[in-house]
C-alpha cells in the first residue's frame, strides 16, 4: 500500500532534478559504452583470466551462521577476515562476500539464478536443486585431489548426483535434546526423558510447575524439515524407506505425528508449531521460558548468551521405545556456478579455505561440526563437541541428492504444521504426493 | 502531415507504456504456458499445465475466496474510517496541524517496518500487546475475580491464548487491521482534498433550505465528494489486492496456507514452479481488472454529479 506521492510534489521534484537526470542519462550511455567495449575484448582474446594480470572479481552469497548482521559473529565478519586473508595470498582475486540469513537466502537465491545473475560460489543448504539444469561446476573442476580425498566419505558421498559430484560438503551437525535443568527440577523431574512416554510425562509435570512452552517445537518456515526428520527417526520412520522410496506417509510416520498432535493438543509445547522458527524457540529457550528443545553445537552459543547459562543438560533425543541411535547429519554445502567460467579462481578459493585455518574457525567461531577427517582429529579432544562427533559417523542424513528434494523441502517448510493441527495422514499424504509426481 | 503531429507528443508516453506495462504483461502470460525449472531455466512449452496444476491445488479456491475477503474488508473499514477523519481534520480545531501531520506517520514508515513491529508486539512471550493483555488480565483477577480469558485478556504469556499470529482467526484480523493502519492516512488525505473543493455556498444554501447536519453531509457532502472518493478507493483496491509485505512479515501466508492470498501464493508457488506461479499472475490480474471493473460499475463514476 504505497500510494503514490501527489502529483504537485512530483512536478516540483521533477523540475528540481531534471538536470540530474540528463547527466544521470548520459552516465549511463558512457557505461553502456564501456560494457560494450570490454566484451568485444573478451570475445577477442578469450576470457580475462586472473593469471594474465586481469583482475577477476568471484561473487559469493553465503548463508549466516552468526546472529546476524551487527553481531560480534556475523557472517559477515567472518567472511571478510577469510577474504582478507586470501586476497593478500592472491591480489589477482577478489572475492565479494553477500551474507544473507537461512530464512531469505534459498528464495534470494532462487531470484538471483531466475535473473539470470547467480553468484560465483553459493553456501547454503543444499545444492542438488541446481544440477538438473547443468548450472554447476563439477567438485574436480573446483578443488584440487588432495582436498577431496580428505572428504569424509560418507558425507562426500552426497554430494553426487548419478555418480558425479557437485556438492562439497562445507560444515556439518548433529542434533541432540537440551534441557533446561533449573526448569527440569522446579518440576520434580529427576531424569531427562528416554522415550516418548517419559518425555510427555516430564512436559505434563512442566506444563504444571507453570513453563509456557514445556517442549519447544518449531515447524515454522525455518527449518521444519529438521524438526520432522528427528521425530521421525525416533519412530523408526524417515523421509525414505530403506529401499530408498519415498515414504513420508508411513504408518510409522503417521503415527509419530498422531503422538505430536497429541503433545500440542494437550497444550505441551510452543503454540501453532507451524508458524514458529526454530530461531524464536531457541531465543525462548535461551530466555528460560522453554523446558526442552532439539538443538545443535550451534545453539550452544545462543544459549550461553541467554539466561540459561550452565543451567542446561544435553542428551540424545528420546525415540518411541528409546534414546535415539541415530542423529539428523546436517551438512550445508558449497557450490560453484558455471556461468561465469571462473572455475579456476574458485579451486584457489576452495583450496584456500579447506586446507587454511579458514575451516577450522568456522568450526570454532560457530560451534559447528568439520566435514573432513583432518578436522575432526583436530577437534577430539573438545569435550563440549563429543557427544556430536561421536553421533556423527551414525548419522541420518536427508535425501539430499534425490532432485525432487527441494520442491518436497519447499512444501514440508510450507504444510507439515497442518500435520499437528489437523489430519496427519492427509497432510503427509499430500507431501507423499508432491515427492512421487513428475 | 499535420495529421501525424500529434503522434509525436503522445508518441514517446505511448512507448514508455509499451515497455513498463504492455511488455511485461505479455511476458507474464507468454511464462505462464512455459516449463520453466525452479532456477528460471526454460525447457520448453507447457501449454496448459500450470493453468491446470494451479487450478488443482487444494487450497486455490480458499486463497481465491480470502483474497476478495480481504480486499473488501481491508478498503471498506479504510474508506469509513477516512471519510470521518476526513471530516474531523476538515474542522478548525486547535492542534490541527499537528493531528495532520501525526496521521502521516503510518504513511511515511515503510510498510514492511510497521508489519515487523505488529509481529513483535503481538510476540507469545514477549509482545508488548500481549504484556497489556497479561497486565490487565491479573488487574482484573485480583480486583473483580472475573476470569481473564472471558475478557479476551490473558491469564500467562506464552501459550496458545497469547499466540494471536499462530492461528487464522485472529491473525487474520491483526493483518486486516494492519492494512487499514497503513492505507488510511492516503485515503483521509485524498478525501480531505475532496471535502476542501467543495463549495461554501453550497452549504449555505442548503442551510437557507433548513437542511439538517445529516441531510447535508448525505445530499451535498458525499455526492460531491464521488470523484475523490472514487478515485481513492479504487488505487486502495488495486493496492490492497496486491498487498505482499504485510501478510509476508507477520504470517507468511501460515499456519498453511490459511493467510494466503493470491499475491502470497503467487510467492510462495515461485519456490517450486515458476510457469505455475506465472499463471497464477495471471489471474491476479485478471482477478484485477474484473474487481476493478465491477468497483466503477457499482460507483458509475462515469455519471456525472448535478
Amino acid at each position: 500500500m504505497d500510494h503514490p506521492p501527489d502529483e504537485k510534489a512530483v512536478q516540483t521534484v521533477n523540475k528540481k532534478f531534471v538536470g540530474g537526470a540528463v547527466l544521470a542519462v548520459a552516465t549511463m550511455l558512457t557505461l553502456a559504452s564501456c560494457g560494450s567495449g570490454s566484451s568485444t575484448g573478451t570475445q577477442g582474446g578469450g576470457e580475462t583470466k586472473a593469471a594474465e594480470g586481469g583482475q577477476v572479481t568471484l561473487k559469493m552469497v553465503a548463508a549466516d551462521y552468526g546472529d546476524g548482521p551487527g553481531a560480534a559473529n556475523s557472517g559477515e565478519g567472518f567472511w571478510k577476515s577469510v577474504v582478507d586473508e586470501f586476497q593478500k595470498a592472491n591480489p589477482n582475486i577478489k572475492v565479494e562476500v553477500q551474507v544473507i540469513n537461512w530464512n531469505d537466502i534459498d528464495k534470494q537465491v532462487a531470484t538471483m539464478v531466475q535473473n539470470g545473475q547467480p553468484p560465483d560460489i553459493l553456501q547454503t543448504g543444499d545444492y542438488s536443486g541446481f544440477v538438473k539444469d547443468g548450472l554447476l561446476h563439477k567438485v574436480e573442476e573446483i578443488v584440487s585431489p588432495n582436498v577431496q580425498q580428505d572428504l569424509l566419505t560418507k558425507f562426500a558421498d552426497f554430494g553426487k548426483v548419478d555418480g558425479t559430484s557437485y556438492g562439497l560438503p562445507f560444515v556439518s551437525s548433529a542434533r541432540a535434546l537440551f534441557y533446561n535443568k533449573e526448569l527440569f527440577e522446579k518440576a520434580g523431574i529427576t531424569e531427562a526423558p528416554k522415550t516418548w512416554d517419559e518425555l510427555k510425562a516430564a512436559a505434563e509435570k512442566l506444563k504444571a510447575s507453570g513453563v509456557s512452552q514445556p517442549f519447544g517445537l518449531p515447524l515454522g518456515q525455518e527449518e521444519a524439515q529438521g524438526e520432522s526428520f528427528l521425530w521421525m527417526l525416533g519412530n523408526g520412520g524417515g523421509y525414505k524407506d530403506a529401499s530408498g522410496k519415498w515414504a513420508i506417509n508411513s504408518a510409522q510416520n503417521v503415527e509419530t505425528f498422531q503422538y505430536i498432535k497429541g503433545l500440542v493438543d494437550a497444550g505441551l509445547t510452543t503454540p501453532n508449531p507451524g508458524t514458529k522458527d526454530r530461531k524464536t524457540v531457541w531465543e525462548d529457550f535461551a530466555a528460560g521460558k522453554v523446558g526442552m528443545a532439539n538443538g545443535g553445537p550451534m545453539s550452544i552459543p545462543i544459549f550461553d548468551k541467554g539466561a540459561v547459562k550452565d543451567k542446561y543438560g544435553v542428551v540424545a533425543i528420546p525415540g518411541k521405545t528409546g534414546p535415539l541411535d541415530t542423529t539428523l547429519g546436517v551438512m550445508d554445502w558449497i557450490m560453484a556456478f558455471n556461468k561465469n567460467n571462473h572455475g579456476e579462481e574458485i579451486k584457489k578459493f576452495f583450496d584456500f579455505f579447506y586446507t587454511g585455518p579458514a575451516a577450522e574457525k568456522i568450526v570454532d567461531l560457530y560451534k559447528l561440526l568439520p566435514v573432513t577427517n583432518g578436522g575432526i582429529q583436530k577437534l577430539s579432544g573438545d569435550e563440549k563437541l563429543k557427544p556430536f562427533l561421536d553421533a556423527l559417523p551414525n548419522a541420518s542424513f536427508y535425501p539430499f541428492q534425490d532432485p525432487k528434494w527441494s520442491d518436497v523441502n519447499t512444501q514440508i517448510k510450507q504444510t507439515i504444521g497442518g500435520a499437528v493441527s489437523g489430519d496427519p495422514a492427509a497432510v503427509l499424504g499430500e507431501l507423499q504426493k508432491v515427492a512421487e509426481a513428475g | 502531415m499535420k495529421k501525424w503531429e500529434p503522434l509525436a507528443w503522445v508518441g514517446p508516453a505511448v512507448l514508455l507504456i509499451a515497455a513498463v506495462v504492455i511488455w511485461p504483461v505479455v511476458e507474464m502470460i507468454r511464462s505462464s504456458f512455459l516449463e520453466i525449472s525452479r532456477f528460471g531455466v526454460v525447457r520448453g512449452s507447457a501449454g496448459t499445465a500450470n493453468y491446470v496444476k494451479l487450478f488443482g491445488e487444494r487450497v486455490f479456491g480458499d486463497v481465491m475466496v480470502r483474497s476478495v475477503i480481504w480486499v473488501v474488508a481491508v478498503v471498506a473499514l479504510t474508506v469509513l474510517i477516512s471519510l470521518a477523519l476526513a471530516q474531523l481534520f476538515n474542522q478548525k480545531f486547535p492542534g490541527r496541524k499537528v493531528a495532520r501531520w501525526a496521521l502521516i506517520a503510518p504513511w511515511a514508515a515503510s510498510v514492511l517496518m510497521t508489519a515487523i513491529v505488529f509481529r513483535w508486539m503481538l510476540d507469545p512471550e514477549v509482545g508488548i500487546i500481549n504484556v497489556i493483555r497479561w497486565d490487565l488480565g491479573t488487574f482484573v483477577q485480583n480486583t473483580f475475580g472475573i476470569e481473564p480469558s472471558s475478557l479476551g485478556l490473558l491469564s500467562a504469556m506464552g501459550g496458545e491464548a497469547a499466540d494471536q499470529l499462530g492461528h487464522a482467526s485472529t491473525s487474520f484480523p491483526w493483518l486486516i487491521f494492519v492494512a487499514v493502519f497503513v492505507s488510511v492516512p492516503f485515503t483521509t488525505y485524498a478525501l480531505l482534498a475532496g471535502l476542501a473543493t467543495i463549495p461554501a455556498d453550497v452549504y449555505e444554501a442548503a442551510r437557507m433550505d433548513g437542511a439538517g447536519k445529516f441531510r447535508t453531509y448525505w445530499s451535498i457532502t458525499l455526492p460531491l465528494l464521488r470523484p475523490a472518493l472514487t478515485v481513492a478507493a479504487l488505487i486502495n483496491v488495486m493496492n490492497v489486492f496486491n498487498s505482499f509485505p504485510i501478510i509476508w512479515a507477520m504470517t507468511k501466508g501460515g499456519p498453511e496456507y490459511d493467510t494466503t492470498t493470491t499475491t502470497i501464493f503467487m510467492y510462495i508457488l515461485k519456490g517450486a514452479n515458476i510457469g505455475e506461479s506465472a499463471a497464477m499472475s495471471v489471474v491476479n490480474f485478471g482477478m484485477v481488472i474484473v474487481l476493478t471493473l465491477i468497483f466503477l460499475r457499482v460507483s458509475r463514476w462515469k455519471q456525472e454529479v448535478a
